[in-house]
């Protein structure tokens, strides 16, 4: 019998368009997700969309959506003959419970299985799919759909279904069981990021429902190529994550059978109503007014329209504010909320903690709840334009008096209000937020301008657009599945080059303004409200249509509609329309004229495109021999409201080259107006393309070696009206930023502007990547160095400025004089400056301290006062460490420099560092555990001091290992210093992760860190920190610090030939004893992996009182090549073996608990190890700080039993 | 005065639900009698301004129907055949909202007429209930209450009693033939006696066409003498069928009683009986059915 009712229902589920429609869409999201090259989930670039890990990261989300699918088709195959009423006849028949239960169960289920193999196909379809890059493609491996389907998907997919379809047993509910659903996907979410923590990644592996924790934690340190063709193995944890999840879908299944309800429903629901309603016979007949009295006849229609309209709109809100749906759409909206205000607050990069400033919880809500709006007003538009259908109530509704609008202005109006209340919601879960982390400096302000008030437009907008397309479509499913696809639409339309802000009426990305506490929103909310404004007037026009094509009475059909269009539209509607479009054509036109004619209209395809003609153009004059600036005089002068910036200046020119030139390459960044330009003795070529302002001049009589010349010019950075994209954000109200390569041109060419991003460049044709030259120690290839090519200078600048700011330029302020309500001041230096430099002027509080001969300044917004102590301090600890270690100090000043948070970094200039108010200055230490960040980045930028501003490598691999690699050192030393080293495990920890994580995402080959290329941070900040920390441990810190000292002594302030990382290996070479060459060359020169692992740890007490301690430790060392296969090699190494009392990075521990610390040689296998310890450790492993590079750093310590 | 002048509606799909109908109801109460099908819902839309017919023309007093439906509606009431209710919403607060949308916009005003409609139809100590928990008949006595609002000069019907039990029909005619003689009701139904009890005049609609209109008594008149009944056993049934223009067979105590027509006397032992409206409908659609 369970068989036949399993087929029956199999067979019925089938034949429903639920199946079908949910079926295609699932397929085409998932086609679109894996199909669409630029679209990523999960997977790191470079994985390949055919991939067996991008397979199973598309099976695991897919398996969290299929809680609605799967819940949709079981609770459905129960529910439905309650809903029909043919419940009590099944229940007649000789059917037992527990074949109908199970049977229906499995028939349904087996319907959700099919469902899934539509995502399964897709997967395997969209990353075939022809348009993709083949370099996105990789072999063919069936299996890997087959493990994606079975393993990841089908036991969660099981699970829930199982889960739903008891609950469902026991509410007797749809509506119930979804709730349901939704609390546990809220609890879900929850609780993944409350235990989103490194140390507790085991155990979310174990226990976590949708397998992602175990699948993730399995696969953790994969490279690129493991992931392009391997599916983790189905054992250890993984193994025993399926199973729980599969035991735990049983388990419900099981419950369903004594907790199941059905049976006596249809008695039940029927007595229930009875003993309510009295049988109407037994109602005594009452003497009746007559009927006329009672009813006076309508008043005239024109004083009932406003109360018609309140009515019905307090109508429809009581509908909705009525719906379980709504409360449970908003209670998810507002855990999500909560949830993402939380974490970026809690976990900042380096797991720092900020206070949570209304600046950064915005982005964050538009971030996080920017879905929910779409889905309610989605979802409601449908239920209410629908509703008097749905209950046949529409024809006594639509056979009354009341005109057609207040049937349409109330369901807008009310979609509206609730999409309100979703962002009042909001704002109550940031300020919440605020207050439980005792921040108090509500700024009501900022939320109304900043967030309620655009958003409130932008909410209408939405909400008309929803029901347009509900008024336009013949049922509900076809009006939610227009506004999903419309929502495609403006999620993958920019992607492919449609991107101007005028084909996308209510996008929820097109309005966004950047914000700023020191800029407030500067001049960027004009653009966003222009758009509003156009919004608003296509906004009427679909309202005025709503109205026109309202259905009402029977008339669903379209042509009758479309007909009576013209008709209807004359009269109030007309002009409503007519308004509409007026406004939107206007200020269209205004839109267009600022983002095409005043500014030029760009796309990210057309600027990659651009990029690329640029590199086809121009890349071939990267090797002409060029001039050296040796000196800079300008003259900025910055009008922030104008957002103007004018720049003269006159370069020196020396040819150092030893050869004659005959041609001085000058390069402006795209964006620069150049108004005058001229190089003495030189013509300017007119062939190259002013499309790159890029220009060629010509000597009349070449250039001779040791000669000088001056070049001049008038440039002026500046933007008129607003853009549709990439507003200009360096000159700005409050916070002007600008680098020289911003004002001012560059000598020759280099690739500083080219496209990189490989999948990028083989769009636009470039079939090859971009590398650095090799590197080569011969000095002819030394001759650039690699920031952009440039030089040592001094520094002449003069900047002027508004009088109520500060205007701040590398080099000594020789003059500051305000007058005519402008303040100017005059820098000089007294060092040479690398020709890269930085402007800025802002309204700033400074704190200047004079340590030690130097002035140590912060400029800081008067919003942000937290960390300004602790950066001087940082500040002057990296003084005395730097300069007692390497070398003296180059200037008698060291400046951080506030900017806004259009962009989130801090820079090291000559003596100066601009420093992004996003990035440290909001840093909350009021937990001492917290990583120490804004030192650790003071102590990086100030390292850069001699890491770039006094030796700067050539344009070659490896360059960036001498600037980046070694602030990286130099910062954890002074961090040593302050924090001890017992407390810089976690740091290394976090440095360790970052690396292996990241090199799983190496696109194109991972270098060893001599030859590193400059746009793989992973390698020279992440791995530089690990190998240069290990170095100083193995050889001596005074070791590496003598190495520096003599590299600077031999490169600092020279120019041609740079250095290049191959001086840096020898003369840590030369410092180091014998048996460390080798290391060394691990180290630098390879790329080494370790994989220690203590197995056994246990410990008995002795007769003398002391303590035997004997670890079983197991080890291996890998050399990896370029794309993560690994080749094993002995190891013979000392490591340290460390007892402890307490766990090593963990918050309480420190130097006390350390009971032994010693070098043990360990080599490749396993081996046993015994100490006697004074007293019992509770903790012991090996390498137990995190020194090596080790792909599972988890297991190097255990507990002692 | 309901004018309907040559009303043919055709589905998409080629059914034709009404077919050149023209019709003249005057004041007072008008029962449109016809099997499932006949076209009387579509015919009850088109009049209630709800749908617009392929061709034709509607007419009441002077408002023309099909191009100012919102001027009918202002003087509409209208129960339809099949109607639902809002989950959660009281008896009250749904008629009260319906006297907003018929343009009471005054709440004190709008209170004593719901009350008013409330008791009047017998709904006032379940004003508080939600009308989804009500039963079929109390249903129906609160869609008329709504189609009174605002003392409208059409009210249509649609099938008011069909599913009613006995007691609870009858209780809702008597509603209705309280509304007053100046209006013009048009009560569609398929059950003869509802036209029978209430309506001074009426028509048959059958197969999309009128095909009688009369006042009953002059219908019934039409019959006289020419309507015979006899009982029998229903295996003699198929031999009378062929021998005799039957008008219509019910089931009594097991065997059938059997109405023919006849101008004369058909023998077979049939005996003389007075035509009553049944007879006038059933005898109607089997001439219809013939033709």
């Amino acid at each position: 019998m369970l068989l036949q009712v399993a087929g029956f229902e199999f067979r019925y589920q089938l034949r429903q368009p639920l199946f079908w429609i949910l079926s295609a869409i699932l397929f085409a999201v998932a086609m679109l997700i894996t199909g669409a090259g630029s679209l990523s989930i999960g997977s790191a670039s470079g994985v390949h969309r055919n991939s067996p890990d991008l397979v199973n990261q598309l099976h695991l989300i897919f398996s969290i959506f299929f809680m609605f699918v799967g819940t949709a088709f079981v609770a459905g195959s129960v529910l439905k003959d309650d809903e029909t009423g043919f419940g009590p006849i099944l229940r007649t028949t000789r059917l037992t419970k527990f074949d109908y239960l199970y049977g229906r169960f499995a028939g349904a289920f087996a319907v959700v299985c099919v469902c899934l193999l539509g995502v399964t196909a897709a997967s395997l379809l969209g990353g075939m799919a022809f348009w993709l890059d083949p370099d996105l493609k990789g072999p063919f491996l069936p299996g890997a759909y087959a493990y994606g389907y079975l393993v990841m998907a089908l036991p969660n997919v099981f699970f829930t279904a199982a889960a739903f379809f008891t609950l469902s047993t026991v509410t007797r509910s749809m509506g119930w069981t979804f709730i349901g659903v939704i609390a546990f996907l809220v609890l879900y979410v929850i609780t993944s990021i409350a235990v989103s923590r490194p140390d507790l990644a085991p155990i979310v592996a174990r226990w976590e429902p949708f397998g992602s924790g175990a699948y993730e934690f399995a696969t953790r340190y994969w490279t690129v190529s493991e992931r392009n063709s391997l599916n983790p193995p189905v054992a250890g944890v993984l193994l025993f994550n399926r199973l729980f999840v599969l035991l735990l879908g049983a388990g419900f299944l099981v419950l369903a059978y004594p907790l199941s309800r059905l049976q006596a429903a249809g008695v039940k629901a029927d007595a229930a109503r009875r003993s309510t309603w009295p049988a109407s016979a037994e109602e005594p007949f009452r003497p009746k007014p007559a009927l006329h009295p009672a009813a006076p006849p309508a008043p005239p229609l024109r004083d009932a329209a406003w109360a018609q309209m309140v009515e019905r709109t307090r109508f429809d809100m009581a509908h909705v504010f009525k719906s379980v749906a709504f409360w449970a759409i908003l209670a998810l909206g507002m855990a999500n909320a909560v949830a993402i205000l939380w974490t970026i607050t809690s976990d900042d990069r380096y797991s720092g903690a900020v206070w949570p400033v209304t600046r950064i919880l915005i982005p964050a809500l538009e971030g996080g709840f920017a879905i929910f709006p779409m889905i309610i007003a989605g979802y409601f538009a449908g239920d209410l334009v629908w509703r008097d259908r749905d209950r046949r109530m529409h024809e006594i509704i639509d056979a009354t008096p009341a005109p057609d609008w207040t049937f349409v202005l109330p369901k807008i109006a009310a979609v509206t209000l609730v999409l309100w209340a979703t962002l009042l919601v909001s704002v109550a879960a940031a300020v919440g937020i605020q207050s439980s982390k005792g921040y108090t400096d509500f700024e009501p302000a900022k939320f109304l301008i900043w967030y309620l008030v655009p958003h409130a437009v932008d909410f209408a907008a939405l909400a008309i657009l929803a029901v347009f397309f509900q008024v336009l479509s013949p049922n509900k499913f076809v009006g939610w599945g227009v506004l999903l696809v419309w929502f495609v639409g403006v999620l993958t339309l920019p992607r492919v080059g449609w991107e101007h802000g005028l084909l996308f009426y209510a996008s929820p990305f097109q309005s966004r303004m950047p914000l700023s506490d020191m800029n407030g929103l500067g001049a960027f909310w004009i653009g966003p409200w222009w758009f509003r404004l156009y919004d608003a007037g296509l906004g009427l026009l679909l309202t005025a249509l709503c109205y026109a094509l309202w259905r009402r009475g029977a008339e669903s059909r379209y042509a009758p509609r479309f007909a009576r269009l013209p008709a209807r539209l004359r009269g109030p509607a007309g002009v409503m329309a007519g308004l509409g479009l007026v406004t939107a054509l206007g200020a269209g036109a205004f839109i267009l004229v600022n983002t095409n004619v005043w500014n030029t209209y760009r796309t990210k395809t057309s600027n990659e495109a651009w990029q690329a003609d640029y590199e086809r153009a121009l890349l071939r004059y990267e090797t002409v021999p060029q001039p050296s600036v040796v000196a800079v005089k300008l003259a900025v002068s910055i009008h922030p409201h104008q957002r103007l910036l004018e720049t003269k200046g006159v370069y020196e020119l020396e040819n150092r080259t030893g050869q004659p030139l005959r041609e001085v390459h000058v390069r402006f960044d795209r964006d620069v107006v150049v108004c005058a330009l001229s190089i003495q003795g030189a013509w300017a070529r007119t062939a190259a393309d002013p499309r790159f302002n890029y220009r060629i001049f010509t000597f009349d009589s070449p250039m001779l070696p040791g000669e000088k010349r001056t070049l001049s010019f008038t440039t002026q950075a500046a933007q008129h009206g607003f853009r549709n994209r990439d507003n200009m954000t360096s000159v700005v109200d409050n916070g002007t930023f600008v680098n020289s390569e911003e004002i001012a041109p560059v000598i020759g060419m280099s690739r500083d502007m080219l496209l990189r991003d490989h999948a990028a460049r083989w769009r636009q044709g470039l079939k090859y990547d971009l590398h650095p030259p090799p590197l080569n120690p011969n000095p002819a290839a030394r001759q650039n160095s690699y920031v952009g090519h440039v030089g040592w200078t001094t520094a002449d600048i003069t900047v002027t400025t508004d009088a109520d700011q500060t205007p701040i330029a590398p080099g000594y302020k020789v003059s500051d004089i305000t007058q005519n309500g402008r303040r100017t001041a005059h820098f000089v230096t007294e060092a040479p400056i690398l020709q890269f430099f930085s402007v800025q002027s802002a309204r700033y509080l400074v704190k200047t301290e004079r340590y030690k001969g130097v002035d140590l300044s912060v400029y800081y917004d008067p919003h942000h006062p937290y960390n300004v102590e602790r950066m001087e301090t940082a500040l002057k600890a990296s003084l005395d460490y730097y300069r007692a270690n390497f070398s003296p100090y180059q200037f008698r000043q060291a400046r951080v420099v506030e900017f806004p948070d259009y962009a989130r970094f801090a820079q090291s200039f000559a003596g100066t560092f601009p420093w992004s108010e996003g990035l440290g200055f909001i840093a909350d230490y009021r937990d001492p555990e917290k990583i120490d960040m804004v030192t650790y980045i003071a102590a990086h930028e100030f390292a850069h001091q001699w890491w770039a501003h006094q030796i700067v490598g050539a344009d070659q691999q490896g360059a960036t290992s001498l600037s980046e690699t070694l602030a990286q050192y130099s910062a954890l030393q002074v961090m040593r210093n302050l924090y001890g080293p017992d407390k810089i495990r976690k740091f290394l920890k976090f440095e360790l992760d970052s690396y292996l994580r990241a090199r799983g995402g190496e696109v194109l080959e991972e270098q060893p860190l001599y030859k590193v290329e400059s746009d793989q941070g992973y390698i020279h900040y992440r791995k530089g920190s690990l190998v240069m920390y290990r170095l100083a441990d193995e050889i001596g810190e005074d070791k590496v610090n003598a190495a520096l000292r003599s590299l600077l002594a031999q490169y600092a302030f020279k120019g041609a030939p740079y250095p290049t990382s191959l001086d840096l290996v020898h003369a840590l070479r030369a410092q180091a004893p014998a048996d460390k060459q080798q290391l060394i060359t691990d180290l630098f020169e390879m790329r080494t992996l370790y994989d220690v692992k203590t197995t056994a740890a246990a410990s008995k007490r002795r007769p003398d009182g002391r303590y035997d301690v004997t670890l079983t430790v197991s080890a291996a060392k890998v050399y990896a090549d370029g794309k993560g296969k690994v080749l094993k090699t002995p190891m013979a190494e000392d490591l340290w073996i460390g007892l402890f009392d307490a766990k090593p990075g963990s918050g309480k521990f420190g130097p006390k608990n350390v009971i032994a610390l010693e070098k043990r040689p360990i080599h490749s296998g396993v081996q046993t190890i015994s100490f006697i310890a004074p007293r019992p450790p509770t903790w012991a492993g090996a390498d137990p700080y995190n020194e090596l590079i080790d792909r599972n750093s988890d297991d190097n310590l255990l507990a002692v039993k | 005065m309901l004018i309907i002048e040559n009303l043919t509606h055709v589905y998409p799909g080629g059914v034709k639900a009404l077919d050149e109908v023209s019709l003249t109801v005057p004041r007072g109460m008008f029962g449109l009698l016809g099997p499932n099908g006949a076209g009387k819902s579509t015919l009850m839309r088109i009049v209630a301004t709800l749908q617009a017919p392929t061709s034709g023309f509607v007419r009441f007093d002077d408002i023309d129907v099909l191009k100012h439906p919102e001027a009918l509606r202002r003087t509409l009431g209208y129960l339809p055949q099949d109607f639902g209710v809002y989950p959660r919403v009281t008896a009250q607060d749904m008629l009260d909202h319906m006297a907003v949308l018929k343009g009471f916009a005054k709440a004190g005003e709008r209170r004593e007429l719901v009350e008013g409609l409330l008791a009047q139809v017998n709904l006032w100590q379940h004003r508080k209930k939600a009308l989804a928990g009500f039963s079929g008949g109390m249903r129906q006595r609160f869609g008329i209450a709504q189609a009174l609002i605002g003392a409208p000069s059409l009210i249509i019907v649609d099938e008011p009693t069909a599913g009613l039990d006995p007691e609870e029909r009858q209780r809702f005619l008597n509603l209705l033939s309280e509304i007053g003689e100046n209006m013009v009701v048009v009560l569609s139904t398929h059950i003869v006696d509802d036209v029978a009890d209430l309506c001074p005049r009426m028509a048959i609609i059958a197969g999309g066409r009128i095909v009688r209109e009369g006042a009953p008594q002059a219908l019934m008149a039409s019959l006289d003498g020419r309507v015979w009944v006899k009982t029998v056993d229903k295996i003699d049934m198929e031999r009378l069928r062929q021998r005799h223009e039957v008008i219509s067979t019910r089931l009594f105590a097991g065997r059938t009683l059997v109405h023919v027509l006849a101008d004369h006397d058909p023998g077979d032992g049939f005996a003389p009986i007075a035509g009553g409206l049944e007879d006038v409908y059933f005898s109607t659609l089997s001439a219809q059915a013939a033709a």
